[in-house]
């Protein structure tokens, strides 16, 4: 099937120079030590110089371990074994050192804050360029030509931490050119960014793509933006098979299907117009009406003018909430959208009563059983700690900081355990984890530590440890952020479930995907609500200026991904 | 006070910052020693004044900043001489007078000279550390350390790199005990918070260690530590001010310990 949108960039480019391939994978294998399943089996591809590779495939299949091989971490700097062989312009990675690869691969990972080694940004360009030893003459003029290739002339001498998501991804592109490699490789360098550093990002690759200087290998699941770059695409399976490699506009339809079943994203581009499903009927008027809502509805969670000022330093005070009001009834499901710094993550830790906020208040009261009368909305920072988890609970974007146990299944029954009133005279009986498991799908994982977990597992079961004592109030700080198609289906089937007992959820997302699964989107700016109403008014106008980024990635009409079978 | 060399705000340039950082911590190791090789607590004094001195003139670091930057230092101070004047020998002996007669505790002249000269020095120390670190950013230390004291670069380098993500560790000890507090988890009793806080300092190692790798990654990718000579983006080479300021922090060194009283 050839994707319309593949045509125009391609018609634009010149041909790409002759020579030896820029990259050739022979039966290329590869075990990490202590593993006992090879993360890449036996790929056999051949890309010429200044194309564009797409690499899909799902969680664990070994896209980012290709990237490491093509800048030699593997096998140089990662323990393992190494079968079949891989040349990069015509050198054989396995036996040659790292340091002349160096010179020829670049490599940008996907978290900028992981990567970025100096406090000033002309140091962070120089680093790599010391590393390989250039003379002081040649380093001072090629980091602002390196800067400025990227759009950041001029920001030699700021703090790198001090740039936003997307100035941090474009220093990182320029600390790779810097050296003037002819290999780039990006491994889902959008991936920690919000939607506007997404587009800067991505914008930025499309210009390098079709500079035709670099040969480009690019791994990233926003398919929709990243396939019109690729010229040729290499889809690999959830055991680091190759499916297939090809030109971009002629993937087979069995290749597809194959990676689609893997449950990696798959460009819509490629999905036939007939297998599109419906988008799922899961709002609340929805559900109202099919008469499955079977409790009244009632305010779980009611803030009011919320405000918090970060301490002010030099360049004045700084709000981080003013104003905010939310209310939230049981059964609700709220994305909660904006750029990074909007107070997103602000927001949910003020809410969960852990952040007393400066101005304003919050009330949050458990769900009424059948027939009770409701409680009174309390103030959660008023809370006992036995109280609070059955009011409010709290899931980070990385849930290792949440577990608090040492297998799966002491996990899952923590809170039960440390909540329950004891009576006299009684055997409680223990909780019963092991079922919530194996609903979950991590039957299998009991006994496991829940930090050797992979990282749609560690998601699965961060919210497995809140099924036993549901808080009424679920607060998701990007909860299916890093996670492939069938990753995020599975975290969303799981809250459709959690939510069945009347929760009601606010989950702060980048990921305009899940909007269609949500009742309501709330946007903030700056510390404030800028917009309150429902997905479809905000996808068909985002409040945001310019709105392009939130548009551009949202898929409008589409829904989110069908469910894994 | 934070020992770590992180930068004060805003420093004006002044004559210590255009010092290099090894001069000035040569020049610091010097009162270092000097205040440590006597008891006497007219060294710690002189080199105090000496420190607050070269603190307001020469420095260029915001002075604003400085006394809450040594408040946790104070409480040291104050409990280090308190518990240096309570427990000297000199106490005991009973030729000389008792300045202080509590019931059993005694406190006589030279315990408190003793005690003051121990607080003194850490006065010193103090004031020293913030002089010799103060003045510049952490990577123009390590690159003065590489280029004028051969530190080996994957000690200076690899230290600066962890010194970049150790702001995130505050961070996620807040977030690992919010998250602990929600699900209803955490005892009472002094054992169990001292379980807690085990169990809370487990996770944040963990996330440490794979943040670490994943930096020790990023590095190599871009041939740090890949067997060739390391240029210098910045070149720091010891010009005269840096013999001035080693020279003359000798010369107060050597004046606090032998001047007469």
């Amino acid at each position: 099937m050839t994707p319309a949108a593949v045509q125009p960039s391609a018609a634009e480019r010149t041909e790409a120079p002759v020579g030896a391939p820029a990259v050739e994978a022979v039966g290329l294998s590869w075990t990490y030590a202590g593993r006992p399943r090879p993360a890449l089996q036996d790929l056999t591809f051949r890309l010429e110089p200044g194309r564009v590779l797409l690499v899909l495939g799902p969680s664990g299949s070994g896209k980012s371990t290709l990237a490491r091989a093509l800048a030699g971490l593997v096998p140089h700097t990662l323990p393992g074994r190494w079968a079949g062989s891989l040349r990069i312009g015509g050198l054989d990675v396995a036996s040659t050192p790292s340091r002349f690869l160096g010179e020829r691969v670049g490599l940008v990972f996907q978290d900028p804050d992981c990567q970025l080694v100096m406090a000033r940004v002309d140091d962070e360009v120089a680093f790599g360029l010391e590393n390989r030893g250039w003379p002081r003459p040649e380093m001072r003029a090629r980091v602002p030509e390196a800067l400025a290739e990227v759009g950041l002339g001029g920001f030699e001498l700021r703090a790198t931490n001090t740039l936003s998501g997307g100035e941090k991804q474009r220093l990182a592109i320029a600390d790779i050119l810097a050296a003037r490699p002819s290999l780039l490789v990006f491994d889902e360098p959008t991936a920690n960014l919000d939607p506007p550093g997404m587009h800067d990002t991505l914008a930025e690759l499309g210009r390098l793509a079709r500079r035709r200087e670099h040969t480009i290998v690019l791994i990233e699941h926003r398919l929709e933006a990243a396939l019109p770059l690729a010229d040729d695409v290499l889809l690999i399976d959830d055991e680091g098979r190759q499916l297939a490699f090809a030109p971009a506009d002629d993937v087979g339809r069995t290749a597809v299907s194959m990676l689609e079943r893997s449950g990696a994203w798959v460009p819509r581009a490629w999905r036939g117009l007939d297998r599109e499903p419906a988008v799922a009927a899961t709002s609340v008027a929805a559900r109202d009406a099919s008469g499955t809502e079977p409790r009244p509805r009632q305010v779980l969670l009611r803030a009011s003018e919320l405000g918090l000022d970060y301490p002010s330093d030099e360049s004045g005070p700084h709000c981080a909430l003013d104003g905010i009001s939310l209310t939230a009834e049981s059964g609700e499901r709220i994305a909660v959208v904006g750029p990074n710094g909007a107070g997103k993550s602000t927001l949910l830790f003020v809410l969960s009563g852990l952040r007393r906020p400066g101005r304003g208040s919050i009330g949050l009261r458990a769900i009424a059983a059948e027939g009770e009368p409701a409680e009174d909305l309390r103030d959660p920072a008023r809370l006992r700690s036995r109280e609070v988890a059955s009011r409010v609970g709290l899931v980070y974007q990385d849930p290792e900081l949440g577990f608090v146990a040492r297998t799966a299944r002491d996990e899952v029954a923590a809170t039960e355990l440390a909540t329950r009133t004891r009576r006299r005279g009684r055997v409680d009986r223990p909780p019963d984890s092991d079922g919530v498991l194996a609903r979950f799908g991590l039957g299998q994982l009991a006994s496991q530590d829940p930090f050797r977990l992979s990282q749609g597992e560690q998601r699965r079961l961060s919210l497995a440890a809140l099924v036993l004592k549901p808080p009424a109030v679920l607060l998701l700080d990007e909860p299916t952020f890093g996670l492939d198609r069938r990753g995020t289906e599975s975290v969303m089937l799981l809250l459709d479930e959690l939510r069945e007992s009347g929760q009601a959820q606010l989950l702060a997302t980048h990921d305009p995907r899940l909007l269609p699964r949500c009742d309501r989107v709330v946007a903030l700016d700056r510390g404030r609500v800028i917009f309150d109403g429902s997905p479809a008014e905000f996808l068909a106008s985002p409040p945001y200026s310019p709105a392009g980024p939130w548009r551009d990635a949202a898929p409008v009409g589409a829904p989110v991904p069908e469910p894994a079978r | 006070m934070s020992l770590l060399p992180a930068p004060l705000g805003p420093v004006r340039p002044d004559f210590l910052t255009r010092v290099t950082p090894a001069a000035r911590l040569v020049a610091g190791m010097t009162w270092l020693v000097a205040s440590v090789v006597t008891l006497d607590p007219v060294v710690p004094v002189r080199l105090t004044i000496a420190a607050l001195v070269a603190l307001v003139l020469w420095s260029g670091l915001p002075l604003r900043r400085i006394p809450s930057r040594l408040a946790p230092l104070g409480f040291a101070i104050l409990s280090l001489t308190a518990l240096s004047i309570l427990l000297s020998g000199a106490n005991a002996d009973r030729s000389l007078a008792a300045l202080v007669q509590l019931g059993p505790v005694r406190v006589t002249g030279p315990a408190v000279s003793a005690g003051l000269a121990i607080g003194l020095r850490v006065v010193v120390i103090g004031l020293t550390t913030v002089l010799v670190f103060g003045p510049s950013d952490p990577t123009r230390m390590a690159d003065s350390l590489v280029q004028q004291l051969r530190i080996p670069d994957r000690f200076a380098y690899g230290t600066l790199g962890a010194m970049r993500v150790a702001p995130f560790l505050a961070d996620e000890w807040t977030l690992i005990a919010a998250a602990r507090r929600l699900r209803g988890i955490g005892s009472g009793g002094i054992g169990g918070r001292i379980r807690d806080i085990g169990d809370r300092l487990l996770v944040m190692l963990v996330g440490a260690i794979r943040r670490a790798e994943r930096l020790a990654l990023a590095m190599d990718a871009r041939g740090f530590d890949s067997g060739i000579r390391r240029s210098h983006f910045r070149e720091l080479r010891a010009t005269w001010r840096d013999w001035l300021t080693i020279a003359t922090a000798l010369a107060i060194a050597v004046a606090a310990l032998i001047l007469p009283r």
